[in-house]
């Protein structure tokens, strides 16, 4: 019988980053991002760009929104996990500010365009409203991994 | 890519050439391009993003603001091609009001003033 916990010849694939909540960084962490996803996942172009700019929608609004009310801005982090059995890449943005009221008419219409980009780019997107933070949870299905040999490095 | 704005003027149309990523960081800069060429009141302005790789919502709302300003007169259209730029376009409707071509040789035979 298989040792039920016998590690899994292909590892997941994790990017782990925190950043300044601010704009260039931002710009930053995402570039590293797309070239972490380009150097282990096997997605056409369009796929890239809809998971970037997903994932940017999600680090503009931390940067934009998160920490408005306070005097210097605070961190957005990202969290970046491919499963190798699953195929789903799961991506978590997370800061630790209290975004604007979440009244619909005050909305940037900027804002209301990342959020619903956020829905239509990924397979599954949840908000969450936390008592220190906000995070976004963005869900990307059937994301093929770039074939690795066993007891290569994963981490990024 | 750095991020780069220029302006050229064809006949009487005026082609904003946009390169490299368009997000929070740079959009302002975008926005003050466009204001200037705008600014001067031609017929057409053609936002040209065929040198971008990357386009997020505050670039979109750069778009939409200055196809606003365009006013009565004016008019603003937009040329990309590709993942990066035009299908986010298409995605969120920006297209249903904004023209996009997928090449300038194209914009310029279609808004010819």
């Amino acid at each position: 019988m298989d040792a039920p916990d016998r590690p899994s010849p292909i590892a997941d694939a994790r990017f782990v980053r925190e950043v300044d909540a601010d704009a260039r960084a931002v710009a930053g962490v995402r570039n590293q991002f797309a070239q972490w996803i380009r150097s282990h996942l096997v997605l056409d172009e369009e796929r890239v760009s809809d998971i970037v700019l997903a994932v940017n929608e999600a680090l503009a609004n931390s940067a934009e929104f998160a920490y408005v009310t306070m005097a210097e801005p605070g961190t957005v982090s990202v969290e970046a996990v491919h499963s190798a059995v699953t195929g789903s890449l799961v991506v978590v943005i997370a800061d630790h500010g209290v975004w604007y009221d979440e009244d619909p008419t005050e909305r940037s219409r900027t804002r209301g365009r990342g959020i619903s980009l956020m829905e239509t780019l990924s397979d599954d997107v949840t908000f969450e409203r936390l008592a220190d933070g906000t995070r976004v949870r963005l869900l990307f299905a059937d994301c093929a991994a770039v074939p690795k040999l066993p007891g290569a490095l994963s981490e990024a | 890519m750095t991020f780069a704005v220029g302006e050229k003027t064809v006949g009487n149309v005026v082609v904003v050439s946009v390169r490299g990523a368009i997000d929070m960081l740079t959009a302002p800069q975008l926005a003050d391009g466009i204001r200037a060429s705008q600014g001067r009141g031609p017929k057409v302005v053609i936002v040209d993003l065929s040198e971008v790789d990357f386009l997020a919502s505050a670039g979109m709302q750069v778009l939409v603001a200055a196809n606003e300003n365009a006013g009565p007169d004016g008019r603003l259209v937009v040329v990309a091609d590709g993942p990066a730029t035009s299908r986010p376009l298409k995605i969120t409707g920006i297209t249903d009001f904004i023209a996009l071509y997928p090449t300038l040789d194209e914009a310029l035979e279609n808004v010819a003033v």
